[in-house]
């Protein structure tokens, strides 16, 4: 409540100090430029210039004026003090505000009026480029909400479209159960049993990946950054994938070293568990799935290989967007809702680290990506 | 026939039935409560061994049913909670659950928690001895020698009282402020970046690192665990 209270106080003296500062900075200006216009009037005087183009000086005076001040109103005083300023300085008899020449009202009248128009239009040029800036800065902001509402939309859509498969077969293989459980034989309770399990499984792992996807979509993804050590995680990753893939051999290739990083725990596992995931769904049964540790300097790399069919060069742009469906279908056949990947370089960029693809040898795909080494003091 | 009265706390009415027939088809006894105040009766009335609870309960939040069946049992506790946030699953072990469990959970995961405990309970007579035995691991406190099989670990001082810590908490899911608490005594803000690098150089010492049943469990975002082997 206290320090609530002081910052609030301190708050409003800022404000009024800014306003007190408006208040000389405008005035100060105008001072500044008709002073410099008078000194310069003099070197131009002394070059045997005449009136007319030390008139010229005070009109681009209060041109300059007029675009370096926020209101009209001193457009139209300098104005004036200009006119004065070159009666009182520059006409005869020179210091006295009386011009002998009967031409002299004439010449005033036209150069407060010259000026005034002059920096009436610098004044609302300078306006206009303004609100100008402003409307493309709320055009921009449109653009992005528009964007992100699109991304929305097109997510329920897909998801809703995705939802219905499973839902659809593991309501109606429970129903069948219900009705005629008795004229079923035990193998094909069985097979019903196996599909409603797995289709649960796979709306798990859908449902785990959206929750993330959206907390990233509204911006509003908390990052919980801490010094975790690279091997807990990947271990985590590997018992998870074991579970939902246990005939799947996945190699773990870790550095000798412990390696600490700046990461967010549960972000990175489920990175990790994204990319193992494509990788046993996009490759042979019997071929095995690999993941490699690495550390380069300020950076740890992880690599996730396989030896399945490989990206194709097209794919290659476009596999990290959001909704990207190659022509791949993954052994289980099940439509990939094309969040996975366009997921993990969101978790990985907002670490400060990057994520790429290229190709295994002799065939297969490697995803690496990079993280940042933590720094840990030891206190013994 | 088990003998393990299990208490299940929950009020969603198809994972309670999940979770009692799970116990029933596996030889368990039970007993069921749907709301907070009906648990803590019946967790006096019935004197269960392992309490089930789920922590988002219509009538009081499930922390306090925890810290009420505190004050007079040391009944293990297995606490559920939804995905949502580590930081439910940790007041509830600091304020003294055992164990946890995450939506979605798997009926496999259900039982291997409950093994775990049967396993604990099941050698609680033997503590207050001078030495501890795990699978190959062996502690003897009076000389404050390590030893996996035959061959004796040199460990610092530091990670001799974080083995010594898991060991006496051997089965409970201990989280890092109260290793931190136990081992350090206070928290600075570099402890848990230090406690991770003690906990991965310990694990390398007890060769646990690529195990598929490690001994010590690691929970990422809550804490560490021993597990009973």
């Amino acid at each position: 409540m206290l320090t609530g209270a002081i910052i609030l106080k301190s708050e409003r003296k800022r404000k009024s100090v800014n306003a007190k500062l408006l208040w000389v900075k405008d005035p100060g200006i105008c001072i500044a430029i008709l002073g410099i216009a008078t000194l310069l009037g003099y070197v131009f005087k002394s070059f045997g210039l005449t009136d007319s183009d030390i008139i010229m000086l005070y009109i681009i005076a209060v041109h300059v004026i007029s675009i370096l001040t926020s209101r009209i109103q001193y457009c139209l005083i300098s104005s004036l003090i200009g006119v004065v300023l070159f009666n009182y300085f520059f006409t005869y008899p020179e210091f006295s505000l009386s011009a002998h020449d009967s031409g002299y009202p004439v010449t005033f009248a036209t150069m407060f009026i010259t000026a005034f128009i002059a920096g009436t239009l610098a004044n609302k040029l300078k306006r206009n480029t303004v609100i100008a800036e402003k409307n493309a800065r709320e055009k921009e902001e449109a653009a992005l909400i528009a964007q992100n509402e699109r991304l929305r939309a097109n997510m329920l859509r897909s998801i809703s479209h995705d939802l219905r498969s499973p839902l659809t077969s593991i309501s109606g293989n429970a129903s069948n159960l219900m009705a005629n459980s008795s004229t079923l034989d035990e193998e094909a309770r069985q097979q019903i049993y196996a599909d409603i399990y797995s289709e649960s499984m796979w709306l798990i792992g859908m449902v785990e990946n959206l929750l993330y996807a959206t907390r990233i979509e509204d911006g509003r993804i908390k990052l919980n950054i801490a010094v975790e050590i690279l091997d807990d995680i990947i271990a985590e990753a590997v018992k998870h994938i074991s579970k939902t893939h246990p005939h799947r051999n996945i190699a773990v290739d870790m550095s000798e070293e412990i390696i600490p990083v700046n990461a967010d725990a549960n972000l990175m596992v489920q990175v990790i568990i994204n990319l193992l995931d494509n990788a046993v769904k996009y490759s042979d049964e019997d071929t095995p799935v690999r993941i490699t540790v690495r550390q380069q300097g300020e950076q740890a790399l992880i690599a996730v290989s396989d030896q399945g069919k490989g990206i194709s060069e097209k794919d290659k742009q476009q596999v990290f967007e959001m909704f990207y469906v190659g022509d791949n279908r993954s052994s289980d056949s099940r439509r990939s809702l094309g969040l996975g990947l366009a997921l993990c370089k969101s978790i990985i960029e907002s670490h400060h680290g990057t994520i790429f693809v290229s190709d295994n040898k002799p065939q297969g795909t490697i995803i690496t990506f990079t993280l940042p080494i933590g720094k840990v003091e030891i206190n013994e | 026939m088990n003998d393990y009265l299990v208490l299940v706390v929950e009020d969603d009415k198809p994972i309670r039935n999940l979770i009692t027939t799970t116990l029933k088809m596996n030889d368990y006894r039970y007993a069921a409560a749907v709301k907070g105040e009906e648990a803590i009766m019946l967790s006096a009335s019935h004197q269960p061994d392992i309490i089930i609870l789920d922590l988002g309960l219509p009538d009081m939040d499930g922390i306090e049913v925890i810290e009420r069946i505190r004050s007079w049992s040391e009944v293990p506790i297995i606490v559920v909670s939804a995905r949502s946030e580590d930081s439910d699953k940790i007041a509830a072990l600091d304020k003294g659950a055992d164990d946890y469990l995450t939506k979605p959970f798997s009926v496999e995961e259900l039982l291997a928690r409950l093994r775990v405990i049967q396993r604990r309970l099941a050698k609680k007579e033997t503590n207050g001895t001078s030495e501890f035995v795990n699978g190959k691991l062996r502690i003897n406190y009076v000389s404050g020698c390590v030893y996996l099989g035959s061959t004796e670990l040199h460990l610092t001082p530091i990670e001799y009282k974080l083995l010594c810590l898991l060991a006496r908490n051997a089965g409970r899911v201990l989280t890092h402020k109260y290793i931190i608490q136990n081992v350090w005594g206070n928290i600075s803000d570099n402890s848990e970046a230090s406690l991770r690098v003690f906990m991965a150089t310990l694990r390398k010492k007890l060769d646990d690192r690529y195990e598929t049943n490690p001994l010590i469990q690691t929970h990422i975002g809550i804490g560490y665990r021993m597990m009973k082997l």
